[in-house]
């Protein structure tokens, strides 16, 4: 696909979020971050917990205030302040996939009321059978029956849940989905049900994924595009075998190489780099975000960057 | 050791046993199915708690008899001044006999249905300022603990108002408007709201940043129905545990103000009124059942109801439903 | 590893819940040697038994489960037949001690971390004040956390989940106990920090002679730590062997589907391999295999009977009737060969 047809569907410019009221206390989260995400794609977010990864998809989806910078969604700014037109149409066009499957479901609610709710606000049908309608389709969608529309949350098991989740937010008929660590919280087995069902929604709905997780060996296999974020800073960004084949930073490399591999052999000899924020001096010498190749973009000063070119031509 | 035991299985197999069987995938999804319902749960755990049990049919038979007593037949009123037909006096303090269960007053009203008359009027006060506790409560604690624009004005709000002593109020409305049974209500209306929109505001906040109410935040729900929806299902079980707890202390204050004379007058009975009468004969131990006896009812309440409220508390919590 | 001595062996466990009016079993008749200074790991997923199973162990069943039949032998005693906490205070923490998973909570949030610390060393060990303090500075510095006595007067909420968690093994290992038990106990952890834990669980273990259990749901964690594997499904252990055995040769078809699962193997563009269903409810009977249902290559007898154990090698074995020499032979899907591949095996390896 020739990149510069590809439609951007999100960009972030220089985004900061800063927590905390008083002067002293104020918490930086997000760090003067920047990225896009192409229509169709699925973007991944990597980083530790504390890194900030949650609170930009949070960012986007307006639940948290914004400090500086622009989020801006098919060209128009949705940051900061906005009317209530466009509050009304971003509520439909970007949604929000949630980590815990036990704590994002309203236990008290039946799940025809949890799916339904969010066509409720918008009133996207006409009448009672057109809405009913498309409650059952979102739920064939993901894989469960209709005949579990009267039941209540707790009937079902996390995976189960987690397509309840699912559901709620394909009802909207959404562009852009953040999925915040929607496996993390699953056992192994049911997470590969969780992420062909993604797989095929996307292909099915042209959907866009922000992908944020923590586990770099989920992401290789669903993401197209993939960032890594380091207390509030995006270290690295490139498409996902680019970064998995040749990565740059050392704090990228670290959690590359602390990935738990199930292979004794491999893992009992591994050797862990371990990350040293202490080994960059930006004391003179600032680091800036570069392209240093097509579709590869890192953090680094002068001096580093030219070490990563140097690895990079071997 | 497995040899062995494969021929002691292998005697009752047979050959075609090793053939690969269908594979049906409904099969495959036939999980636990739990009919479980919180309701039933708590209703379960709360019955096996054998005194709440007790003290709610305690409760139960004790209202319906309030209720029913004026219908019974033999029932005497509670005003009516009780005459001696051979002496022409007043049958003053009369001890419980057949006639007079529990005895007159020192003016010769029948002490029976006095007191239950004075349990009807104390419990229907208890009710009205649990009810409005509830009402008023609900509603002020629910927007000061989710809306957090208004947190800081209402915690102002707040902080003065619950610093003037309850009782300086309650004497001060029932001097002005004169006593009666809605001055008296009105009076404990007024204060009694606070601690149940506070109580309620730390258990909202508490929930509201978690992850299904985010959710509802991102589907565009508004304000009113997550409170509604989301919110308050979850202190259901806490705010009756707080109602549970409004009705003893209603009357315990409607007591406490007849015992310093801002009460309801004589005429319309009320365990506060009787217990303050009695307490006036206590020295004398003849005449100590006109104390006794609204004692007992009084006490037969407020420990239900403590009991009952503490124990659907600890039901109502899911980690006690096994 | 056959010369070592067992000193844990456990034999058809049965453990039973009452869970609101009806029983579950969870553990159904599992059976376990555990060999002096070897690391086992226990793999499964949630509603396998794996953390039931090692609370037996130590006594720490909730109020509403009890262990119905079987034995637990450690040093000459039947574990199952303890009943008072007099006699679980014996072992516990002393002999066999616990690392949960989540370090928030096995911290007291109200005492400094080096008092927590010296209650283990005094109780345990014996020693008075200022000896057990200097014992105590002594652990920490050993579990890897750096000025120790600074650290000493702090609080847990002062330290992040991983240092909470080399504090809780710290209080673990403090006991000199004969077998460590780790239950999940990097899966709160981010993955950096979950290297170092295992590193400094493994340095231990070489340094105080442990004979440890992890129990974790991650093949990666597995991978690296584990001398023996014991895969759990619905109550049962239904694969055991060395880890190389289990990794590189599985043979129950549960093994299979775990492995064909990870995300390390999916191709971009096709469906990962996912295990169809969900468990087993564990409130019914289960007849023959409980793996069967999800199955879709289970044979008819796996319907009927319950597998025995079918020896692979002298370490391996695994309750599977594919491995009965009636059975038709059944190759491990694409995705293990895929797998082998991975790992530089050929077919014979």
């Amino acid at each position: 696909m020739n990149d510069k047809e590809r439609e951007i569907l999100l960009e972030v410019k220089n985004l900061s979020v800063e927590f905390g009221k008083s002067k002293k206390n104020r918490f930086r989260a997000v760090d003067n971050v920047s990225f896009f995400i192409y229509k169709g794609e699925t973007f991944g977010l990597v980083g530790e917990s504390g890194s900030g990864k949650t609170t930009i998809g949070r960012a986007i989806i307006r639940l948290n205030e914004t400090t500086e910078g622009e989020i801006i969604f098919k060209g128009k700014k949705i940051n900061g302040k906005i009317d209530k037109e466009l509050d009304k149409e971003l509520t439909r066009k970007i949604q929000m996939i949630f980590q815990d499957p036990m704590a994002s479901l309203n236990e008290r609610a039946k799940v025809d009321y949890i799916v339904s709710e969010g066509l409720y606000n918008i009133k996207n049908y006409k009448n009672e059978e057109e809405r009913k309608a498309k409650v059952e389709k979102a739920l064939l969608d993901v894989g469960l029956l209709p005949e579990f529309l009267s039941r209540f949350p707790h009937e079902f098991s996390g995976g189960q849940r987690q397509r309840i989740g699912i559901a709620r937010t394909l009802v909207m008929e959404p562009e852009l989905i953040i999925a915040d660590e929607p496996i993390s919280a699953l056992d192994v087995s049911i997470r590969a049900q969780v992420l062909n069902l993604l797989s095929e929604l996307q292909k099915e709905k042209g959907l866009t994924y922000l992908f944020i997780a923590h586990d770099l060996s989920v992401v290789r296999f669903i993401t197209d595009r993939l960032a890594v974020i380091h207390k509030g800073k995006i270290v690295e960004l490139a498409e996902t075998e680019k970064l998995f084949n040749n990565p740059l930073h050392p704090y990228t490399r670290s959690l590359l190489s602390a990935i738990p591999l199930p292979d004794p052999r491999r893992e009992k000899n591994k050797i862990l780099e371990v990350y040293d924020p202490s080994c960059h001096d930006y004391t003179t010498d600032k680091p800036k975000w570069v392209e240093i190749e097509p579709e590869h973009f890192v953090l680094g000063n002068d001096r580093e960057l030219e070490e990563y070119r140097k690895m990079l031509e071997n | 050791m497995s040899n062995k035991k494969i021929n002691k299985v292998a005697d009752g197999i047979t050959e075609n046993l090793f053939e690969f069987a269908e594979f049906d995938e409904s099969e495959a999804q036939r999980a636990g199915y739990s009919n479980y319902s919180y309701w039933r749960s708590t209703w379960q755990v709360f019955i096996k708690n054998r005194v709440a049990f007790f003290c709610l049919i305690l409760m139960i038979v004790l209202v319906t008899f309030t209720i029913i007593q004026p219908y019974l037949p033999n029932q005497k009123l509670p005003t009516k001044i009780y005459i001696d037909e051979k002496t022409n006096m007043q049958l003053r303090n009369h001890p419980p006999d057949a006639e007079f269960w529990f005895g007159t007053n020192s003016i010769g009203q029948d002490l029976w249905s006095r007191i239950w008359s004075g349990t009807r009027t104390s419990l229907l006060i208890g009710l009205a300022v649990a009810i409005w506790e509830a009402v008023v409560g609900i509603a002020v604690g629910a927007l000061w603990g989710y809306v957090r624009a208004l947190d800081r004005p209402i915690t102002e709000i707040y902080n003065v108002l619950d610093n003037i002593p309850v009782t300086i109020v309650l004497i001060l409305m029932t001097y002005i408007l004169r006593p009666s049974m809605t001055t008296m209500i009105i009076a404990m209306c007024i204060t009694g709201w606070l601690a149940m929109a506070r109580f309620v505001r730390n258990l909202i906040v508490i929930i509201r940043d978690r992850e299904y109410n985010l959710a509802s935040k991102c589907l565009g729900t508004p304000t009113s129905r997550i409170i509604t929806k989301n919110l308050l299902p979850y202190l259901v079980s806490v705010i009756m545990l707080r109602m549970a707890l409004a009705i003893p202390a209603a009357i315990g204050y409607e007591v406490f103000l007849t015992y310093i004379g801002l009460g309801l007058p004589v005429s319309i009975p009320s365990l506060g009124n009787l217990i303050n009468e009695g307490r006036a004969l206590m020295m004398v131990p003849s005449l100590r059942y006109q104390l006794i006896f609204p004692a007992i009812v009084l006490s037969m309440i407020t420990i239900s109801f403590y009991v009952m409220g503490n124990a659907f508390a600890d039901a109502a919590d899911p980690r006690n439903h096994v | 590893m056959e010369d070592s001595k067992v000193i844990l062996s456990v034999k058809d466990l049965v453990v039973k819940f009452k869970l609101r009016g009806r029983i579950l079993t969870a553990i159904r008749e599992a059976s376990l040697d555990l060999y002096e200074g070897e690391s086992l790991a226990i793999v499964g997923e949630s509603g396998s038994g794996k953390s039931v199973f090692t609370k037996t162990f130590m006594g720490l069943l909730d109020a509403n489960g009890w262990v119905d039949s079987g034995s637990i032998m450690f040093e000459g005693q039947d574990l199952a037949k303890y009943k008072t906490e007099n006699d679980w205070i014996k072992i516990r923490g002393k002999k066999i001690a616990m690392v949960f998973q989540d370090p928030m909570t096995s911290l007291n949030p109200l005492k400094t971390i080096g008092k927590q610390v010296q209650e283990a060393v005094e109780l345990h060990q014996g020693l008075k004040k200022e000896e057990a303090k200097k014992a105590v500075i002594e652990i920490l510095r050993d579990v890897g956390i750096s000025e120790p006595e600074r650290r000493y007067k702090q609080y847990p909420h002062e330290f992040s989940g991983g240092m909470r968690q080399r504090v809780v093994i710290a209080i673990a290992v403090a006991c000199k106990p004969r077998i460590l038990i780790c239950d999940e106990p990097t899966t709160a952890l981010d993955v950096t920090i979950q290297a170092q834990i295992l590193n400094l669980l493994k340095r231990l273990k070489e340094k105080y002679n442990l004979t440890t259990i992890y129990i974790t749901h991650d093949l990666g964690v597995v991978a690296n730590v584990a001398d023996r594997i014991a895969v759990m499904y619905a109550g049962d252990i239904i694969e055991i062997g060395k880890c190389e055995e289990v990794f590189y040769n599985p043979q129950h078809p549960y093994t299979w589907a775990l492995l064909s699962s990870l995300p390390q193997l999916g191709i971009k563009g096709k469906p990962l391999h996912s295990i169809k269903g969900t468990p087993p409810n564990l409130f019914y009977d289960i007849k023959g295999d409980a793996f069967a249902p999800r199955n879709p290559k289970a044979l008819k007898i796996d319907f009927v009977e319950k597998p025995p154990y079918f020896t692979v090698s002298p370490t391996h074995k695994a309750k599977t009737w594919l491995l009965d020499p009636r059975a038709p032979k059944v190759e491990p899907p694409e995705s293990i060969a895929i797998l082998r591949k991975q790992w530089g095996l050929n077919k014979d390896e």
